[in-house]
């Protein structure tokens, strides 16, 4: 009687052995970093895909955003053991090409998605192309920072009009008043952002410098000529703003989030990103205040605004090629998503596919539709090999520039030590 | 006789060959490959050129390898001696106690010892805290501010260092009791009898007959505080302005940062020779020191 129990089970495990490939589900490992407001639209943008896609089951993971990472895409691709397909920033596409941690994607794999490279705007695919013109990346969206505020502290001031709606903050004159009569009127930092993370000061800093019409790096050189000064000016401004209490002192990134959705800063300087955080809350009750986002105001000679892209990349598997079958799955979760993108853009975002992107849907869409113009002001990270999310220029960012803005360096000895710092590494 | 001795040779070999084994692979080969490395210019995974002395001629120039040797120098300064002075002074105390009570004090002061590093950081992080910190309140009252700790140049070193103090410090409170229950208490009773005062007897019994203890714990904290990399990456990672910046994370950032193995070899390599030629110095120092 023994004997046969355990032949049966014998029986039974070689049958299902043989039974499993008959269902065989195509694993993708997924990666991302999307830790925020976004993040739970994207789990549910999995969600929906793999209930779709009997044949196709999407593993996700989310990572700590920025280093952390980047580092473990980087050493774990190296030896075959990273992810079938992870989300990407453009602005880091050269630092990735010099580590040769991407694969390139053909024109067949594009077609497997359902794609074509006119499908996506021509500054996306140049940020996710090399030299030569190969792809490495397909885009997905485009998203900057942005000036969230807190209606309440405008009330009654000339800063909101009939619809009310922000108003009158061009100029950075004009918009220090408002910070000021925000301060009056009761919100102790009116400005917050992350002062003291790399994120949120690269940002700030990178938008005040593209406002003047400067640049970071150009044909191999660290701020180049006047570019110097220019970023001297900016953290001259982002200075002022701690001496003059506007801004919280070393806030990190959730602290900063936290002052404005807590109702403490009228004004908020962040990614649009955390625009499902606030609709969320809004749509829950617990905001507690009426809020909108716009572009961030020309604060200085003209309208520009830092911004980036997410993509979606395939990193290469060590020595070996992935199998035919499971490019085929990742490519077909990358289709997807880019046709579903208008999910995306629920979370703040600009979706990349410009049929969804010029879609009416999207057109219409609140509050995107207020910033959806900063396209054609966005000033992406210089394109090279010490820029992008988690380079040296970020780290530069936290290292020197932090440090200026809150008074433990002057502003020019940071400009200039950024700029040599930056400098040795590209010689 | 001959054959007994062959004999004895070939068990002798087979019982050190697993160790002889495991050090050549995970030690030997591997320090062997990190001097190879620093002579070529590899990526972090794959191999590189051969260039010569390049890499080493590079870090001589590099500002950021002065700044790191001096911040190691200064975290050395802050921690070797005063955490040494502290344990033993603890130990002494504890050592005064007795039963269930020196077992108690003892736990109490070895507990952060267990913890890791991610868990002691996290702790102090929040306890030092800009916003929401409840030292802040204290910092405040002796200096009349608020103080972003790990973000002030000035700051930053001694308070990485108070963390580390309070996190190891458990282990040399054990070394020191082990050595202070080695002394033999006739000796104590001797020095009593000829009317030797509490002073007396620490001066001329206690430290003298403590000394190898003392001088392994200095060296021990010596080559651990020399390898400081986790509490900083963590807490401040190496800054503001490189004012926390340390060799490790020099190595850190330029293998898994910016791929350059060798580079990165190199730094080791250098770091590797500092740690082994100031720790076999000072504890020869030491050991001269202690037979004055």
């Amino acid at each position: 009687m023994k004997l046969f129990n355990l032949k049966s089970v014998l029986l039974a495990t070689a049958s299902m052995a043989i039974a499993v490939p008959a269902f065989a589900q195509t694993e993708v490992i997924w990666w991302d970093f999307l830790a925020g407001g976004d993040g739970v639209r994207m789990k549910a943008l999995i969600d929906r895909f793999n209930q779709e896609h009997p044949d196709i089951t999407i593993t996700g993971t989310t990572s700590e955003w920025g280093v952390p990472f980047y580092t473990k895409v980087r050493t774990s691709a190296a030896v075959g053991q990273g992810p079938d397909v992870m989300t990407y920033h453009l602005s880091r596409v050269p630092l990735a090409l010099s580590e040769g941690v991407l694969t390139p994607i053909t024109d067949e794999d594009l077609e497997t998605a359902g794609l074509s490279k006119d499908d996506f705007f021509d500054r996306a695919i140049e940020a996710a192309s090399d030299d030569d013109g190969t792809l490495y990346a397909v885009p997905f969206d485009i998203h900057s920072i942005v000036l969230y505020y807190n209606k309440s502290y405008l009330e009654g001031t000339d800063y909101l009009d009939e619809n009310g709606e922000l108003t009158g903050l061009d100029g950075l004159e004009n918009f220090e008043a408002a910070l000021q009569v925000a301060q009056e009127n009761g919100s102790q930092t009116p400005l917050s952002y992350q002062t003291g993370g790399e994120g949120g000061v690269w940002r700030v800093f990178f938008t005040l410098l593209a406002q003047q019409g400067g640049t970071l790096i150009e044909d191999g050189e660290v701020l180049p000529g006047d570019n110097l000064d220019k970023a001297v000016r900016a953290i001259e401004i982002m200075k002022s703003w701690t001496d003059n209490g506007y801004q919280p002192q070393q806030a990190e990134y959730e602290a900063s989030v936290a002052l404005f959705t807590s109702g403490q800063s009228a004004f908020h300087l962040n990614g649009v990103w955390e625009v499902p955080t606030m609709i969320d809350m809004e749509n829950a009750g617990t905001l507690g205040f009426e809020w909108g986002a716009v572009q961030v105001p020309a604060l200085l000679d003209h309208a520009a605004t830092w911004a980036d892209s997410h993509a979606f990349a395939i990193p290469i598997q060590g020595d070996q090629t992935m199998p035919e079958e499971k490019r085929d799955a990742v490519m077909t979760v990358i289709g997807w998503m880019s046709k579903n993108a208008i999910s995306w853009a629920e979370a703040g975002h600009i979706p990349a596919y410009r049929p969804v992107a010029e879609s009416e849907q999207f057109l219409e869409m609140e509050p995107n539709a207020t910033y959806s113009s900063l396209a054609d002001s966005a000033a992406f990270d210089p394109r090279s090999t010490i820029a992008g999310v988690a380079s040296p220029v970020y780290e530069a960012a936290l290292n020197l520039i932090a440090p200026a803005i809150h008074g433990f360096l002057e502003p020019q000895q940071a400009a200039e030590q950024m700029q040599s710092e930056l400098q040795s590494l590209l010689d | 006789m001959i054959t007994n001795r062959r004999k004895h040779i070939a068990i002798a070999m087979t019982l050190i060959a697993p160790f002889v084994f495991i050090f050549g692979l995970v030690f030997l080969y591997p320090t062997i490959r990190v001097i190879e490395l620093s002579f070529t210019d590899a990526p972090l995974i794959g191999s590189g050129e051969w260039i010569g002395l390049d890499n080493y001629k590079k870090l001589l120039s590099d500002n950021l390898f002065y700044t790191s040797l001096k911040n190691n120098g200064y975290f050395v300064l802050l921690t070797v001696v005063p955490t040494t002075v502290i344990a033993l002074v603890i130990a002494l105390a504890v050592n005064r106690l007795s039963g269930r009570m020196q077992a108690l004090m003892l736990a109490a002061f070895f507990l952060p010892y267990i913890l890791p590093v991610s868990v002691v950081t996290q702790i102090w992080a929040w306890m030092l805290d800009f916003q929401f910190g409840i030292l802040q309140p204290a910092i405040a009252f002796f200096v009349g501010e608020r103080v972003p700790v790990f973000r002030h140049p000035v700051w930053v070193m001694p308070t990485v260092a108070t963390v580390t103090i309070w996190w190891t410090n458990g282990f040399n409170v054990l070394l020191f009791i082990a050595g202070l229950r080695n002394i033999p208490t006739e000796l104590y009773e001797a020095a009593s009898l000829d009317g030797a005062n509490r002073w007396q007897l620490f001066w001329k019994v206690t430290w003298p007959l403590l000394w190898p203890v003392t001088a392994l714990v200095l060296t021990l904290q010596l080559i651990l505080q020399l390898k400081l990399f986790d509490q900083v990456y963590l807490l401040s990672g190496g800054g503001p302005f490189n004012s926390s910046y340390v060799l490790l994370m020099m190595v850190y950032r330029e293998a898994f940062q910016l791929n350059n193995g060798g580079y990165a070899s190199a730094v080791a390599l250098v770091l590797f020779v500092i740690i082994m030629v100031v720790s076999v110095l000072q504890f020869q120092l030491l050991r001269i020191g202690g037979r004055k």
